[in-house]
Formats: structure tokens, sequence, C-alpha cells
């Protein structure tokens, strides 16, 4: 049976007039790293917020690890870690002082965690510095330290790579990445920046005012996304032989009407052009085709906003 | 629950304005105290006098709700207030996975712990140190630690209200400089009240707060009924308080 992190239904939430939520119904399976898609003002923070138990939502309901009980949820944020705005941290303190803070919080024993959690994130030569000396990256690094300090199962990331330089990025996305790999950690990741969520996400929600507009895993949004060339021809079958027999390409799809769709040689289509007249065949559509992500989202969001 | 109070103690400690209150007082209290035995200060009028503890008369300044306002406040702004704001760091403990009622009870004793430490704590060790070592008042006689033991138990009493008051004022404001600003205004109000009001209803009612017993505390002769009164006064507004506290604290949605 497939075991549930976390899943929202009909969350809302409601500002005076205004819905910064509504009606949200999320579902994030154990292992999976769900991208939250939106640009600024969205609702995501908020959905956040109040999954983390920092709001309280007008209407609908939460449930974490399959359990939607308000006295338990406390206890399930014990299986939490979260960075929610800004890496909440005590400027005076140093990281270590600031991860000592929060293994008392949360009860952890011994101290080889700090350590551990230092050294994740590469801020274990920090040493006397005071966090108000830290640049906004080194803030980053260390808030992710504190989410991932008591070992969660289930980490809530709002705009993790907001400071961090392009390496810092790739680091940081490659550690997500490694411990969702080795430690099934699930992560729920929040950004507006949609190349960034692209290649860590293996499911992704993508939010517009306050709602929740699609809900798409990975492998749908690549298909989506994927760029070919839409090609027909007066001889379909003839057409695909020519193709796998003479540019030998095997990554194509036919379609019910006869539409071949190539996903190789896109920056070749003169040679495809020209290999298929030479053949005998008529071309009587020959395009590229397929969207890019920002594309994609710009069209769903569009299509919202046009109604 | 342990955690948390562990938590918090580890904050007080490395807290700039805990450290810089601390000494401050020490010191103020010190150099009063000082001048007082060396006579180059006089002060009169004060309940010290008449249990011949007039050595100790600068203690009644850290005893008046307009002086110990001050440092409870600063405090309590500099040490909740931002945490909420500043620093936000508030987001990790609620999120921590303990019950909201245990962060906001941890929070009130361990900031009622530094501001005791502060407003009673530290100017009458430095009251008794300095009488002691240049003073003639035999302040450690029975009689002496009677009158000082049941007047700092009542105040403390009453003082464990006010420390709840002006840390849910800064859970309320989520601000260092209102929660200072509001304190004094309180403390003001109260003042006003005592001095000025007549009107026999708000004055029965003024002098059944825990801020009229703060003066009552360290009054020199007191009836055990006057003590049981000022108990029962103590506790009950400590409980209406800190029940008040959690139900807001409970409801509080943090930015």
């Amino acid at each position: 049976m497939t075991e549930y992190i976390l899943r929202t239904n009909a969350l809302t939430k409601k500002y005076k007039n205004d819905y910064a939520l509504k009606n949200v119904d999320v579902t994030i399976k154990r292992g999976e790293i769900y991208g939250l898609i939106g640009q600024n003002g969205a609702g995501k923070t908020t959905m956040l917020r109040l999954i983390t138990g920092l709001a309280f939502p007008t209407n609908g309901s939460i449930e974490l690890f399959e359990n939607n009980d308000r006295r338990e949820m406390t206890a399930a944020h014990k299986r939490m870690g979260a960075i929610i705005e800004n890496p909440a941290l005590f400027p005076n303190m140093t990281a270590y002082e600031n991860l000592e803070v929060q293994r008392l919080q949360r009860g952890i024993p011994g101290r080889e965690c700090i350590e551990k959690a230092l050294k994740l994130v590469g801020l274990e030569g920090t040493g006397k510095k005071k966090v108000k000396n830290f640049s906004l990256g080194m803030k980053q690094r260390l808030g992710l330290a504190i989410a991932l300090l008591s070992d969660p199962e289930f980490i809530i990331l709002d705009e993790p790579t907001n400071g961090l330089d392009p390496m810092g990025i790739v680091e940081m996305r490659e550690l997500l990445k490694k411990l969702n790999r080795e430690k099934g950690l699930t992560v729920l990741i929040s950004s507006h920046i949609l190349s960034e969520l692209y290649q860590l996400a293996t499911k992704f929600g993508i939010i517009h005012q306050g709602q929740l507009l699609e809900e798409i895993s990975a492998g749908e949004l690549n298909d989506k996304c994927r760029q070919y060339l839409r090609i027909k021809v007066d001889e379909p079958a003839k057409g695909v032989n020519v193709l796998e027999e003479k540019l030998s390409a095997h990554d194509f799809e036919i379609l019910s009407d006869g539409t071949i769709k190539l996903y190789s040689y896109l920056d070749d289509v003169h040679l495809v052009s020209r290999t298929l007249t030479e053949h005998g065949l008529v071309i009587e559509h020959l395009s590229q085709n397929g969207d890019s992500l920002e594309n994609y989202f710009t069209k769903l969001i569009g299509g919202v906003e046009n109604e | 629950m342990s955690n948390l109070m562990k938590a918090e103690l580890f904050k007080l400690r490395r807290n700039k304005t805990f450290i810089v209150l601390m000494l401050f007082i020490f010191g103020l209290s010190t150099l009063l105290h000082s001048l007082i035995v060396t006579e180059w200060w006089y002060m009169t009028g004060t309940p010290f006098e008449l249990t011949n503890l007039n050595e100790l008369n600068a203690l009644i300044f850290f005893t008046v709700p307009l002086f110990f306002n001050f440092i409870v406040s600063t405090l309590a702004g500099f040490f909740i207030a931002t945490e909420f704001t500043q620093n936000n760091a508030i987001k990790n403990e609620m999120i921590s996975g303990n019950k909201r009622s245990q962060i906001f009870i941890a929070k009130y004793c361990v900031f009622t712990v530094g501001a005791q430490i502060t407003t009673i704590v530290l100017p009458l060790v430095s009251a008794i140190v300095v009488v002691k070592l240049v003073g003639t008042n035999d302040v450690l006689s029975a009689e002496s630690l009677i009158y000082l033991g049941k007047s700092y138990s009542l105040f403390t009493i009453h003082f464990l209200s006010f420390t709840a008051i002006v840390l849910l004022f800064a859970i309320w404001t989520e601000d260092s400089g209102r929660t200072i600003l509001f304190t004094l205004v309180l403390s003001i109000a109260m003042f006003l009240v005592e001095k000025f009001v007549t009107n026999e209803l708000v004055k029965t009612i003024y002098e059944h707060t825990f801020f009229y017993q703060f003066t009552e505390s360290f009054k020199y002769t007191m009836t055990d009924g006057e003590i049981v009164k000022s108990i029962i006064i103590g506790v009950v507004s400590f409980i209406l308080i800190m029940l008040f506290g959690i139900v807001t604290f409970h409801k509080k949605e943090v930015k």
C-alpha cells in the first residue's frame, strides 16, 4: 500500500476578503520530491505555513503521515524539517550554537548530529564566526542543516536556493537527490524558478492565485515539454522505414492519424526533409513542436487568467 | 518540556541584553547602596527603615513597577519579541514537534528566571554584600531575614503575574520597542490609579490587583489575613494570566 506523507483536502486560507489559498488538494507519497511551482504571491508560502502549523486553515484539512488528528500533528512535526521563507537563525550565535538550540528543542541526544549536519552542508569550518557575518548563501545552508538535523523523513523547503551562487544551487540539488535516493527522504520544495525544480522534482504542483492548477509527474511534464519534429507524409509506413534505415532514427512515435513524432534530428530538419523527399515521399507537414517548461507554465496560467 | 527549557536557558545565557542588564543592575545597586552606606546619600520613608535595615533603602527602587518595568520589558523585547520578527527563530520552535502550550510555558519560565535575576536577585545580593562589607546594619539577623523573606516571597508571587503580562505583550506586539512602550503605559496607568483615582469602586478593584500588592509586600506589619489575601491575589492573577497567555499563543499565527 502506498504511504502518503502529506494529503490536503480542500485546503483554504482566507484573509479578510481575499483567498490566499482555495480548495487545494495536494498528495505527496513517500519518497517523492514534490516541486511546488508558482509566481510570487501565488500562495506557495501560505500553503507551507499551513502544513507546518505556523498558520491555521480557514477550511479544509491536512493529513501528515496518514494522520489528521491535531494532537497527532504536533508529533508528526517531529518527523519533519522545514525552512519557511528565510532560514530562522540567531544572528549573534555561531552555526554550531544555532544547531545546538535546535538539538535541545527537539531533544536529540548527543552532539554528533551537529557536526554531521554542518559537514553535510559544507559549513564545518565556520568556527566562531557569528551568523550575522554569514553570506545569504551560508545562511541558507545553515537553514538546511537545521532542517536536516533531526534526520527527518519529510522536509519542506521554501525557495531554498535564494541567495545561493550557481555552485551552491548545484550542491543543494545534488544533496537533496542523494538524501532522497539513499535515505528515502520525501521533499516538498517550492520555487518560482522553474528550471531549478525541473532538474530535481519527481512530481510538480502548479499553483496560481491560491489554486492548484495541475499536479503532474516529471515523466508527464517531460512528455509535454519535449521537443519533437512533427512529420506528416503521404506514406507513413515508408516514412518510418526511411527514418530508421537511412537516418538510423529510433526515437519516434506514430500517432493514429499517421503523424510521426521524431524526437531526434531537431537541429537538422533539412537533412530529414531532404532524405524523405529523395526517397519519393511527399511531405505534407514538417514542423518543430513541443513546449519549454516556461511556455507550458505560462500557457497554463494564461488559460486560467483568460477564463 | 525539559528540552525546551534547556534550549531557552541556552539562549538566555547567550542573550546580550540579559548580560548587559545584569551588569547594569548589579553596578547600579552596588553604587546606590555604597552611597547610602558611606552616607554620601540619604533616603528616608522606606519600609526598610522600620526594621533597622535603612542601609538597604535603595532596594526600594527595584521594587517599584515604574522602575522595574524597564528591566523586565527590555528583556522581554530583546529576548522574546525579537524571535518573532528580527530573526524569526520562533518558526523553528513552532515546527519542532512540541506543543504550543509547552513552548509558551518554557519561554515564560526562563524569561521569568532572567527577569527575577535582574530585578530581584542581583539588587538584593549586591545590597547585602555591600552592607555586610562596609555597613553597620545586621542584615542577617533573624528578624531581618524573616522580614526580607516574607517581603520578597510575596513580591516574587506578584512578579510572576507581571512577567506573564509582559510576555504576552512581547508575543502580541512582536516588537521590542512596542513591548517596552506597552509595559510602560500599563505601569504608568497603574501608578495614576493608585495616586489620583478617588472613586471607591476603582480603588477597591485596584487594591485587589497584583500591582497594588507589590507595595503591600514590603509593609512591615502585615497580618496573617493580609498575607493570605496577598497570596490568593497573586496566585489567582497568575493562573488567569497564564491561561489567557496559553490560549492566545495557541491561536497565534506566525508570519
